[in-house]
């Protein structure tokens, strides 16, 4: 079984996986004068523009506050595509250590997923004061926040572990990915309600697995509601087919790494 | 009972394909189909070859010829394409020392990155930190960041940490070039206490006379080919008459090739010398700038292995930039584990050099009629200096010979002797 045999060896290097995610954090900022502190003043100058613009400059937007509707979708956002992408060339862009020490390569993959996923976490320390500052009022559905980073974070592993290993045998992988990214952001509802897309087209629209995840992080973060469940599901299922499959493709393709790098 | 082996490697073969246009897009891929041009080249083909637990085992070859692959087929770095290789408990592999160090993070810091590479758990890391600090000697630079240190510093950190795993089977890439002459001979006494506590080693090394003195068996790979596997001494001496022989052979092929070809492949020595020596290996005020230094037959044929008794001549040219008085020319040669064998200078041996006038070029020689070093790789400094011991041009350690010995004698040198027996 690759995911037995995969937690195993998960377990046996996890100050590795640790220490991966920390230098991952870290290098992000480093020589930088202020340093972590950049984790918190992007979202925070992102939720200062897009509040100004769009209470002032933008006024009459049909959904108040505009500004927490935006961001509580944006960050998770941010965590999907930045996830993606930076797992994406981690195979690649750590190509010393894959050619030249015995490691479990599927650690690089994930750790910078994890770190992805602390920004994210840590954007939320900013999402969190916001929605009190604009009067959004969070409840218990809150709790629903811990099966849905699940979900997405088996989701973007799914795909990091596909693309990464391909991205070591074609690396036009990664630009493709670039490309395809910013077309998928807009058919994702981050900026608008999903009620603008017409019926006959929401069908197709639910296939994209941002789609039930974003509006389920709506739901909690501004709704103050229960998300839906069913549709949440239905893409932990696809993202764990997703992830086996990569995994297993990726254990297949890993051999083959040191010398295509 | 039946043990079985700590290390088997079966029918192993391992191909490489050398792409003639590296990194294929996938327009190339789909469009224009040619995913296949490369060229096939067997790196291993059909090695067998089984250690028992707690044996050291020597690769032997010249460069291309398979060790590195097979090194690193072991650690599971690569996976052969036929054939079984098969490794039982804790591997460490000493192939790229400081493979995964950050130059912005301090020393502790790259430590425990380091070691976590290896497998190791936090505790774990935390037992052997002083250990390892206390082993590299770089206990008042461990809270600089790594890109401050030196490489030889760097080294020495990168090896401490890799060699505090503790694993049971160890795998050793030309650890030998590892920083200063001292610290290599103390990484061979802690190999050597790793294999008498019984860990499993396989070592790839140019040093013959490390195989001989500490490896149970050799196993001399040709081109991909196992050519002999056994004893290590009578592997060593096999490998090195074939050497001898193919040394021959090429240097009467260079002769006569063309001058000017010849000097491009001196270029391309001296090249590689430099690159492996960092330039704190040569000091002076260069007054005197000792311009090449040849290693060489008495005939004048350059030569980089010499048996034991045979004749050698160094050859040290010599430019003078300014008036100097009283030069005096010395060499000093120590072997591969740090111990100085021989010194002597111009002025030991009561000679009066000429004066040099500025621009005077010339060839000083050193003649041994007969060289009673054995077996071993020995380091070769040559140095030019005042007679009250102000630098001109040092060059230390920058040139290598290889002798070996048809006999089996053991030590330093050999000493002429006869036996009476009464």
């Amino acid at each position: 079984m690759p995911i037995l045999s995969f937690f195993r060896e998960l377990y046996r290097y996890r100050e590795m996986l640790k220490n991966l995610i920390n230098r991952e954090l870290r290098t992000r900022y480093k020589a930088s004068v202020i340093g972590f502190l950049w984790t918190f003043i992007n979202p925070l100058i992102m939720l200062v523009v897009y509040t100004t613009f769009f209470s002032i400059i933008a006024r009459g937007a049909a959904i108040q506050p505009y500004s927490i509707f935006l961001f509580c979708a944006l960050l998770p956002w941010i965590y999907f595509q930045t996830g993606v992408q930076t797992s994406t060339v981690s195979i690649v862009g750590n190509a010393n250590l894959v050619k030249k020490v015995y490691f479990p390569n599927e650690l690089l993959p994930l750790a910078t997923v994890m770190a992805s996923l602390v920004n994210y976490l840590l954007g939320l320390l900013i999402l969190i004061p916001a929605d009190f500052i604009f009067g959004v009022h969070l409840n218990f559905s809150v709790v629903f926040f811990v099966p849905i980073v699940i979900v997405q974070s088996i989701l973007i592993l799914g795909f990091s572990y596909w693309l990464s290993a391909l991205n070591v045998f074609f690396r036009d992988v990664e630009h493709i990915t670039g490309v395809i990214f910013t077309a998928w952001f807009y058919i994702t509802p981050v900026m608008y309600q999903m009620e603008l897309i017409p019926p006959e087209y929401r069908g197709l629209y639910m296939l994209n697995p941002m789609t039930p995840i974003t509006l389920a992080y709506r739901d909690i973060f501004l709704y103050g509601r229960i998300p839906d469940l069913g549709s949440l599901f239905k893409v932990a299922v696809g993202g764990c087919i997703l992830m086996i499959s990569g995994l297993m493709a990726f254990r297949k393709m890993r051999k083959r790494f040191a010398e295509e790098l | 009972m039946f043990v079985m082996p700590q290390i088997i490697v079966e029918n192993v073969s391992k191909r490489f394909r050398l792409y003639q246009e590296r990194n294929m897009t996938l327009k190339d891929f789909f469009v224009h189909r040619k995913g296949h041009r490369w060229e096939e080249f067997w790196a291993l083909k059909d090695v067998n070859l089984e250690v028992e637990r707690g044996e050291m085992v020597a690769l032997l070859g010249r460069n291309g010829s398979g060790k590195s692959t097979l090194l690193k087929l072991l650690t599971r770095i690569l996976y052969p394409d036929f054939g079984v290789t098969q490794v039982k408990g804790r591997v460490s592999s000493l192939l790229e020392l400081g493979a995964g160090f950050h130059p912005e993070f301090t020393g502790r810091e790259n430590i425990f990155m380091n070691a976590s590479i290896f497998g190791l758990t936090r505790s774990e890391i935390e037992e052997r930190y002083d250990e390892i600090v206390k082993f590299s000697e770089l206990e008042d630079f461990i809270n600089y960041p790594v890109r401050s240190y030196s490489s030889g510093m760097y080294m020495r950190l990168a090896f401490s940490v890799a060699i505090s795993v503790e694993p049971d089977v160890l795998l050793i890439d030309e650890i030998l070039a590892v920083g200063d002459a001292g610290f290599q001979a103390k990484c061979l006494e802690r190999i050597r206490s790793l294999k008498r506590s019984g860990k499993t080693i396989v070592l790839v090394t140019h040093d013959t006379s490390v195989v001989e003195r500490m490896c149970d068996r050799a196993l001399w790979l040709n081109k991909g080919r196992v050519e002999a596997l056994g004893i290590s001494r009578e592997v060593v001496s096999e490998y090195l008459n074939f050497v001898a022989d193919e040394e021959g052979n090429r240097h009467n092929e260079e002769n006569v090739k063309s001058s000017t070809e010849k000097e491009e492949l001196n270029q391309t020595v001296e090249a590689q010398m430099d690159e492996k020596r960092p330039e704190e290996q040569r000091k002076g005020n260069r007054a005197v700038e000792i311009t090449k230094v040849t290693i060489a037959s008495p005939e004048g044929r350059e030569q980089a292995s010499f048996r034991t008794g045979a004749a050698l001549m160094i050859e040290i040219h010599y430019l003078a930039y300014v008036e100097t008085e009283d030069p005096v020319f010395g060499i000093g040669i120590v072997r591969s584990d740090g111990v100085h064998c021989y010194g002597v200078n111009t002025d030991i041996d009561s000679m009066r050099l000429p004066d040099l006038q500025a621009g005077q070029r010339g060839i000083v020689r050193f003649i041994v009629e007969k060289l009673h070093l054995l077996n071993g790789t020995y380091r070769l400094s040559v140095a030019c200096h005042s007679r009250d011991g102000l630098p001109y041009d040092y060059h230390t350690e920058m040139y290598t010979f290889n002798v070996d010995s048809i006999t089996r004698d053991v030590g330093v040198g050999r000493l002429e002797h006869r036996w009476v027996i009464e």
